[in-house]
């Protein structure tokens, strides 16, 4: 904790205070050289009072020790000593860097905290060791008075921010973020840009990775089960494997009606922190398991206090809406071969009448009448082969249950963004439940809902259209029932499949003008609500393409 | 950064082998007996170190990694194939 808190305070409080916690590259090796050191658990034997001439040796691995008097506790990688005299190896990843303190200082100041410890527990303790495992080298550290001072004025420091808050600032322009594993979730260059204005900052460093090293699993074949083989998910029908992924390359998985999982994949899936939705084969959202929940009590508190403040709740709802219109105007322009000028002019007006909206009701009527305005331009964007056009007339939208294909594409689009999003602020640390412009509603995820909106065009409604106008799907892929229109087992699957590359795609973002994939980007917004909530950044950035 | 690795193993023990051919399914595609290609982040290669190490027999065993390069350079398209082609699938979502 001290070692994190001399690096960065702000990561120091982040993964102390709430909880967060990241993988990258270097904590994965740094697990691994740590494997034989964290095998043994021992508690240091009580120094020694044998006779004179025979002093026992100490060589003891992960040692516990903690004194309520100094307020730390620690384990010790490795304890060496003989007697009464020990030192404390740490053990670090890569190699020893050549600076004059023989190494950076959260690691003299986490080194000495133990040689603290040591002190009170009676041991004689002036130096300890740093071990590092890339080059193989033993560095010597001495805790001399001003090591000490500056580790108990660290630890001071510490305790103070943990409990008072507010959470420390990023660091600026620092050579520290890249390699740092919170770096996607403290977001420090991207919060200065907000915070000091556009310009006044150079534009953030591509810090967060633009995509995702683990991708969905998604499962409509009905009757399907899902075991566990090794590393690998197997899906059998049958008693035939029909497909495999590997658990590591797995961020969701996504069952549509009658699937069936086996307990023990349930119980890795939550382990390993990957949620299991679970929809109706129309892809209704059911539910979600996911492990013990994420422990960022302090985002939650923010999300309820602010969610009961009806003018900051208009502030951000007006924000939503405005960028939802806007994005369906670009996607009018985009699309439409001739877009009505009167059109453009009006969804311009209701923009501005979103963001002079003083109450959600005359919001939500704003809202809706754009949307009309949208859905009544949407088919003239629709242009599928002559021998298709019939299926996909459309007059307006409908639902519940749709009565034509293009409003079946359109239900299932906004379903999966919706199941999208939820997963989102779970991993984030938010209660979906809970929105700022929807009202909560029983089993709605209305900050799912919130969310979003100005995704609906940019994601969904763009979606409809290409697979409409590309002629990726056509008639033979709709259900039709009387009143009522779905996809085929196929159609949805090649629906979902165009899905997922749609999210995969990689975009400018809007404000910081670096490139990103779709799913990175709900999860960069989600994390800067959670700013915008804990009052870092004044206004929540949304996002809007040109 | 992605890159691709080859990965090859000589186990002399079946119950060991099966035990390493489970673990090495978890991280990459299973091009021949023994010999698979993955497509891993650094991290992805020390967790796969890390249970190989597991499984192996030190004295006995012998795992291969042969590194291909990053993965934008697609390496395994270089690789040369008489007889049955060679098929590795890209990295995409799974949707049955």
């Amino acid at each position: 904790m001290l070692n994190e808190f001399a690096y960065c305070p702000r990561l120091g409080y982040l993964e102390w205070v709430q909880g967060e916690f990241a993988d990258n590259d270097d904590t994965v090796e740094g697990r691994y050289h740590h494997r034989n050191v964290d095998r043994t658990q021992q508690r240091a034997r009580p120094r020694g009072e044998g006779n004179d001439n025979e002093v026992p040796k100490i060589h003891e691995r992960s040692v516990w020790l903690g004194a309520e008097s100094l307020g730390l506790s620690t384990k010790i990688d490795l304890l060496e000593g003989e007697g009464r005299r020990v030192t404390p190896v740490d053990y670090k990843r890569g190699k020893r860097p050549h600076v004059p303190q023989g190494a950076y200082e959260p690691e003299l100041v986490q080194l000495c905290a133990q040689g603290l410890l040591l002190r009170d527990h009676g041991y004689e303790c002036d130096e300890g060791v740093l071990f590092f495992v890339g080059s193989r080298e033993r560095v010597r550290v001495v805790f001399d008075d001003e090591l000490v001072a500056r580790t108990v004025q660290l630890a001071a420091g510490m305790r103070a921010v943990a409990a008072a808050g507010p959470i420390p600032p990023p660091l600026v322009d620092s050579p520290k973020c890249p390699r740092c594993s919170l770096v996607g979730i403290c977001l420090p260059d991207e919060l200065r840009y907000l915070t000091v204005g556009e310009g006044a900052a150079a534009p953030p460093r591509p810090l967060v990775p633009a995509r995702d090293d683990a991708l969905p699993l998604h499962v409509q074949h009905p009757g399907a089960r899902i075991r566990k083989d090794g590393e690998v998910l197997q899906i059998v029908d049958d008693d035939k494997v029909i497909g495999e992924a590997r658990l590591a390359e797995t961020s969701q998985v996504v069952l549509f009606g009658a699937v069936h999982v086996t307990t023990p994949v349930v119980q890795e899936l939550c382990q390993r922190g990957i949620p299991v939705c679970y929809l109706s084969s129309g892809g209704w959202f059911y539910g979600i398991t996911h492990g013990m929940s994420h422990k960022n009590v302090e985002l939650r508190r923010r999300q309820y206090a602010v969610a009961g403040d009806p003018a900051r709740c208009l502030a951000l709802a007006r924000r939503f809406v405005q960028a939802k219109i806007a994005n369906c105007r670009t996607l009018l322009r985009r699309n439409h071969p001739s877009p009505a000028e009167d059109l453009l002019s009006d969804l311009k007006g209701d923009i501005r009448r979103a963001g002079q909206a003083d109450r959600l009701d005359v919001l939500l009527g704003v809202e809706g009448t754009a949307a009309r305005r949208h859905f009544s331009a949407f088919a003239e964007m629709l242009h599928p082969d002559e021998s298709e056009a019939a299926t996909f007339d459309l007059e307006s939208r409908n639902r519940r249950p749709p009565r034509d294909p293009v409003n079946a594409l359109l239900s299932l689009a906004y379903a999966m963004l919706t199941r999208e999003w939820t997963v989102v602020l779970f991993s984030v640390g938010f209660d979906p439940y809970l929105g700022f412009y929807h009202q909560p509603r029983y089993g709605r995820p209305a900050l799912a809902l919130d969310l979003m909106e100005e995704y609906r065009p940019l994601i969904a409604d763009s979606l409809v259209l290409t697979v409409v106008n590309n002629g990726e799907l056509r008639s033979e892929h709709f259900a039709r029932a009387p009143g009522a229109v779905s996809l085929t087992a196929a159609g949805r699957r090649k629906f979902i499949e165009a899905y997922e590359r749609r999210m995969s795609q990689e975009v400018t973002h809007p404000v910081f003008g670096y490139r990103i994939s779709y799913r990175r980007v709900l999860e960069v917004q989600a994390r800067l609500l959670a700013r915008h909530l804990s009052d870092e950044i004044s206004e929540y950035p949304s996002f809007t393409t040109r | 950064m992605r890159r691709v690795c080859l990965v090859s193993y000589d186990i002399s023990d079946p119950r060991r082998w099966r035990q390493v051919y489970r673990t090495m399914r978890g991280f990459g595609e299973h091009l021949q007996l023994s010999v698979f290609s993955c497509d891993l982040t650094p991290a992805q290669r020390v967790t796969m170190i890390a249970a190989l190490e597991e499984a192996i027999d030190r004295d006995d065993d012998q795992v291969l990694l042969i590194d291909l390069g990053p993965s934008q350079a697609q390496p395994i398209q270089q690789i040369e194939a008489l007889g049955r082609p060679l098929s590795v699938r890209d990295r995409s979502p799974v949707v049955l």
